[in-house]
């Protein structure tokens, strides 16, 4: 509908300067015809070209052919169809119309075509992400899930034999795992918070202490034992991020550490203030990460289910961390130092 | 404190979760009862008068914000909701309608207990309003006296601001519990201080900074994401 209005005001007003300028033309430059049609032929070229469909050139055609003949030949204002070489005139306009239309109707729906080959493109290539992180993390749910029915399977079955050392070894098991879980999910969940293509997060200012506080607190209630060290600057930083997103990536980075360095020292955890961001630094000081896995660290290695590390779903917490920091406007980085890791996020504070 | 008398309602479709807190709850010497929907939840309140109600909000036959409203027409029975961690949003609108406090799944059963203790112990003080906050809140030598209006923490006096007091007295107050921003705000600043918590949250920076050693490793003040504050419960009424 909306587009019938579009085409026919185009129409008309494609004709009405046409007709202007024809007037124009014909006041000051006498007995000039061929002209005239020139410049109708124009306004038809470029009506056929805007429009959709043939029927709007058409009705073009037959309104120039009648109105040259009307206004612009002798006898002036009479309709006039015997004038010699008319015919052919009228031929030519409407051959020149349906020609341009076809034209343009043809280039309209190459377009879609090439549009919709895009899309499904696309389409295909989300879907084949979507497809490797879902085999990726039914993957990684399936083992601790073995390891929990396993366990309380052989508990069921042998508990009148177990000594109660045994019993509490099952049971610790199974809280474990079932607390791995617990993360791997959260991790999901968090990803659900990042909306839609454009990847936004929904910002609020926070104190970066609360977020620091609630990281280390949730990592401790999973890890007991866990220890890391804190050191802030002394001033009130907030800054706007999603609080529970930015707790994750905290969760995840201080977790890779603590897991991952296999060294006793404590984590530590700084935090750097300058004019346009606050960086956090988690440092480890274990065994360093592999130079040949450091390029990729970040990109969650979906397609390749190989190394040990996959029991702990390193490769998906890491790449959900940098989807985080980047739907944040921020950076992440990862680098050795001399006697460990360092990862490092930085948010801008507008 | 004797837990024996009271009487805790369970509403909870989730089978297995309703059992863990059954078990946990009779070991520690509570009397159990339990609902799977919020109409029966509904009719179990009005016959049994529970002591305290445990109530998820994802339920099949009704809205958990519901339940709390219809409750809340006739009594003040604590409740309790149980709820998942991101709905902040959620959690405030439960907190508004008359909820006492929330407990975010999963939980273990010391958290679970605590939360029920600081419950409870605000409703009966609710009942008697006698000899109220006489007692001083203390805390791993966090000492407030409400009297002298006095902070100590080991034995050092800390100089507070007027409005950081009315903070730290008003959850010292009711210490184990949590409280939203807007509870916070109406009672230091006054009603209609408006949504913004900037103020607020600022000042609970400055307190940090002069109680807690390491305010990104807070011993007293917790931060309850998106809702508000709960400080420490006080130590003379741990079990």
């Amino acid at each position: 509908m909306k587009k019938t209005l579009r085409n026919i005001l185009y129409t008309l007003t494609i004709l009405l300067i046409a007709t202007g300028l024809a007037f124009l033309f014909f006041h000051f430059v006498k007995d000039n015809t061929a002209n005239i049609a020139l410049i109708y032929i124009l306004a038809l070229i470029l009506i056929s070209r805007g429009t959709t469909g043939y029927l709007y050139g058409i009705f073009s055609s037959l309104f120039c052919v009648s109105f040259i003949n009307a206004c612009f030949t002798y006898p002036f204002f009479e309709i006039n169809f015997a004038l010699s070489g008319y015919p052919i005139t009228f031929v030519c306009m409407l051959i020149i119309t349906v020609t341009t239309s076809a034209m343009t109707t043809k280039l309209t729906r190459q377009d879609e075509i090439i549009a919709e080959r895009e899309r499904k493109l696309n389409e295909a290539e989300k879907e084949r992400i979507r497809a490797n992180l879902l085999r990726a993390i039914s993957h990684d749910l399936r083992t601790p899930l073995t390891s929990i029915i396993g366990s309380s399977a052989s508990y069921i079955e042998n508990h009148s034999t177990l000594d109660s050392g045994e019993k509490l070894e099952l049971i610790a098991t199974i809280n474990e795992d079932a607390n791995w879980l617990l993360n791997m999910v959260e991790n999901l969940l968090s990803v659900t918070r990042i909306q839609g293509d454009r990847q936004e997060v929904a910002k609020e200012p926070e104190l970066v202490e609360e977020v620091v506080s609630e990281a280390i607190d949730r990592l401790e209630k999973r890890l007991p034992g866990a220890s890391v060290n804190v050191s802030a600057p002394d001033d009130i930083l907030m800054i706007p991020m999603d609080f529970l997103l930015i707790e994750q990536v905290l969760i995840n980075l201080l977790e890779n550490a603590l897991v991952h360095s296999e060294s006793s020292r404590p984590v530590e955890l700084v935090i750097t203030d300058d004019e346009h961001a606050v960086t956090f630094h988690v440092i480890d000081h274990g065994k360093g990460i592999p130079e040949v896995s450091l390029p990729n660290i970040f990109s969650g290695q979906y397609d390749s289910i190989s190394s040990s590390d996959t029991r702990r779903g390193m490769g998906i917490g890491l790449s959900i961390c940098r989807t985080i920091i980047q739907a944040h406007g921020g950076t992440i980085t990862a680098q050795n130092h001399d006697s460990g890791a360092e990862f490092a996020f930085s948010l801008p504070k507008t | 404190m004797t837990t024996s008398n009271y009487t805790v309602l369970i509403i909870e479709d989730e089978k297995n979760i309703s059992d863990f807190m059954s078990k946990a709850l009779k070991s520690n010497d509570y009397r159990v009862i339990t609902a799977v929907s919020g109409k029966a939840g509904l009719s179990l309140i009005s016959s049994q008068c529970p002591d305290i109600i445990l109530l998820d909000l994802g339920l099949p036959d009704m809205d958990g914000n519901d339940v709390i409203t219809s409750v809340r027409e006739w009594t003040s029975s604590p409740i309790i909701v149980i709820s998942a961690r991101t709905d902040e949003r959620d959690k405030v609108t439960a907190l508004d309608l008359g909820a006492d406090d929330y407990i975010t799944k999963p939980f273990g059963t010391p958290e679970l207990l605590a939360r029920i203790r600081a419950s409870l112990r605000h409703s009966n003080r609710m009942d008697s309003n006698s000899a109220l906050y006489i007692r001083p809140y203390q805390c791993q030598g966090l000492l407030l006296d409400f009297d002298k209006r006095m902070l100590t923490l080991n034995g050092e006096k800390i100089h507070l601001t007027q409005v950081e007091y009315k903070i730290v007295a008003f959850l010292a107050r009711n210490s184990g519990k949590v409280m939203t921003y807007s509870a916070i705000m109406s009672n230091v600043w006054g009603p209609f201080t408006g949504d913004n918590n900037r103020i607020l949250r600022v000042n609970m920076a400055n307190i940090r900074r002069k109680i807690e050693q390491n305010p990104s490793k807070p011993q007293f003040i917790f931060t309850e994401v998106g809702v508000g504050y709960r400080m420490h419960e006080d130590e003379n009424e741990l079990p």
